[in-house]
């Protein structure tokens, strides 16, 4: 259960990410194709209207911060000033640990409660009292958005989901700390393709490198 | 009084050790629960419309393109080219070093990274021809952090974002000062170099350049798509980041063959993974200057600044000491958004260039990359050449003073930042 959430959460993530890219990738080719005068063509694109992309682009964009978010407390890469509780000692630290964890869970617990108020009266309220013939009172049917037209509670609902989830995820972060003493740690530099480098000690990297530079050089070729 | 209160509970926060995020938003919370009427669902409002902005999203773009083209395969391209034009100068294959280490930081966009693909494959060979280590170290280090200025830069996009300022005029304006940086590192390096007789490489042909050039033009073609694009109106700047990012795969996956298909969707991942940390600062950060403009915290700053007479230099001088010293403890993309919106109308006030203001912030968090205890890439330096800490901020020095003399030369000669913007838009 737990690792279906996991997964669900990397794949909305990415697919998120390289959906908008396409999105605006596309719209942009359509902006200067049509106006290219190929008969048939220009007309047929003349008649797609892409004028929706800048905004699915950035409802897009806006749920993947809100997952994404909750990814990286996964992934550790929520990263804070951490030079002054480094310096103390490993008790008074992990403390320290658990209780910025905690702040993380208490913030994302209460902007996920305030989301879900506000959803709720942007617009979910009527959605849920139409669906199901509910009388209530007061009913206000909520905006819709300026190009997709679609009902902004809809867009706005990543805040609550994507704040619990979040939290969730600080108080898993924060158990799998007070059980095992690790935290997830992001190693911002990670780079692919040097697998085959060793640290300082890579005679076959140089070797390698100077194959693929002075091969040409001729006989004046490797160090001087 | 009310700023004491709100940076003080932020400094209290931020001390545990939370993330930067967390502690901005538990700030403007606790604050405006206790000491104001401000009704705090107007905060859950924010967070929704604190980015629901087309221009934020060149962010993410520009961190997938980057994120396509961090490879070691492009590394090494870049290396080649580099020290094919000017390894058979004294300290050849540490002035490549700088020289790849701008290209590829142009291109990726991560400074740590760039130290890490550059360095894992030129130390080596240093190590082999005869350099010290730490000559390496200080010269790889600190030539890592030139992707900040040279465009396209991440850190710009975001101060662009915080002040209104646009984005292609600050790419451009970062031209200049990222190559006068490039060329003041490369004359450190040789002058060096030449005191101290290190070995230079055999002239490359005309033939090697070419083919060189050849192999990497691919890459380096990056930067000519958003910085054209986005000169020549034929994009807006987030159109720029999206088509730089397609452009980056096809090169990838494509012409250079480093990425097979099935590796596309771990790089989605760890682009979605880097933007949305960096998203997510944004979001609470918007907060954070929305409770201080709802406390009148900037107009009170600002009529403080001026009654005290300081001039632009001597505010100037300030705003360097400030970011100094956040630079210590804080990455650059958190430092830019919790002071750009109190420096930004202070600098208008005083009639500073928002422009020049942005490079030179720019090239604040450069040098905060590379001093200690928080500099990305003197941790990173240190992991690939397993050198200590101190001592890999002691090999980085000689470049770090260098960058404090630039910083100068930046802060009080606006015409390095402006000139070029200047030619081009008027």
């Amino acid at each position: 259960m737990l690792k279906f959430l996991d997964h669900l959460e990397e794949w909305l993530v990415a697919t998120l990410i390289g959906a908008a890219t396409v999105v605006i990738f596309l719209s942009v080719l359509h902006r200067y194709a049509s106006g290219w005068p190929i008969p048939g063509v220009q007309d047929w694109l003349l008649g797609l209207n892409f004028s929706w992309a800048q905004e699915l682009c950035i409802y897009m964009f806006i749920w993947m911060a809100k997952f994404g978010a909750a990814y990286g407390v996964r992934t550790g890469i929520h990263v804070g000033v951490d030079v002054f509780i480094n310096s103390l000692q490993d008790k008074t630290r992990a403390k320290f640990v658990v209780i910025g964890l905690m702040g993380g869970a208490l913030f994302t617990g209460i902007i996920g409660t305030l989301g879900t108020q506000f959803v709720w009266e942007v617009g979910m309220r009527y959605a849920v009292a139409t669906a199901f013939g509910f009388d209530w009172p007061d009913l206000i049917e909520g905006a819709v958005s300026p190009d997709l037209e679609w009902p902004v509670w809809i867009f706005y609902s990543a805040i609550p989901l994507g704040s619990y989830l979040m939290c969730f995820r600080f108080l898993q972060v924060t158990w799998a700390f007070i059980r095992t003493g690790e935290l997830p740690h992001h190693d911002a530099g990670h780079v692919d393709g040097l697998e085959d480098v060793l640290p300082m000690d890579s005679s076959e990297a140089l070797e390698e490198y100077e194959e693929h530079k002075f091969n040409h050089a001729g006989k004046s070729g490797g160090v001087k | 009084m009310s700023a004491l209160i709100i940076f003080g509970l932020l400094a209290a926060l931020m001390l545990t050790g939370m993330p930067i995020s967390i502690s901005l938003g538990l700030t403007v919370l606790t604050y405006l629960f206790t000491m104001t009427n401000v009704p705090i669902e107007a905060v859950a409002m924010k967070l929704f419309t604190g980015i629901e902005k087309f221009e934020i999203m060149a962010i993410p773009f520009f961190i997938l393109a980057g994120n396509f083209l961090t490879h070691g395969g492009v590394a090494r391209r870049m290396i080649n080219f580099a020290t094919a034009l000017v390894g058979h100068w004294r300290g050849g294959l540490a002035l490549g070093g700088v020289l790849a280490c701008a290209l590829f930081a142009a291109v990726s966009g991560s400074s740590p990274a760039t130290v890490v693909a550059i360095g894992s494959i030129l130390l080596p060979a240093m190590v082999r021809q005869g350099y010290p280590v730490k000559f390496g170290v200080g010269v790889i280090g600190t030539s890592g952090g030139l992707g900040i200025l040279i465009p396209p830069s991440i850190v710009m996009v975001i101060y662009a974002v915080s002040t209104n300022a646009s984005i292609g005029q600050l790419f451009i304006a970062g031209i200049i000062p990222g190559l006068l940086l490039a060329s003041l590192l490369m004359l450190v390096t040789w002058l060096v170099a030449r005191k101290r007789g290190y070995p230079c490489l055999p002239k490359a042909s005309l033939g090697t350049r070419l083919r060189t050039l050849r192999e990497s033009i691919w890459g380096l073609l990056l930067v000519v798509v958003v910085i054209g694009g986005i000169y020549s109106g034929v994009f807006t700047a987030t159109e720029a980041a999206a088509m730089s990012a397609v452009y980056a795969f096809v090169v990838a996956v494509f012409v250079y063959k480093d990425m097979t298909l099935r590796d596309v969707p771990k790089t989605l991942l760890a682009s979605a993974n880097m933007s949305a940390m960096i998203l997510y600062i944004i979001t609470n950060a918007v907060l954070f200057s929305f409770l201080l403009t709802s406390e009148q915290i900037p107009q009170e700053l600002t009529s403080w600044i001026t009654g005290l007479g300081l001039g632009s230099v001597g505010f100037l001088i300030m705003v360097n000491l400030l970011l100094l010293a956040a630079g210590n403890f804080m990455e650059p993309s958190s430092i830019l958004l919790i002071t750009a919106p109190l420096v930004f109308p202070m600098a208008m006030q005083l009639g500073i260039d928002p422009i020049h203001l942005g490079v030179l912030m720019t090239v604040n968090m450069e040098i905060g990359m590379i001093t200690p205890p928080v500099g990305l890439n003197l941790y990173v330096a240190s992991g690939i050449s397993r050198l200590g800490l101190t001592e890999t901020t002691k090999a980085c020095a000689p470049w770090i003073l260098i960058m404090m003399l630039y910083l100068i030369l930046i802060t009080y000669v606006p015409a390095i930042s402006l000139w070029l913007p200047n030619l081009m838009f008027n």
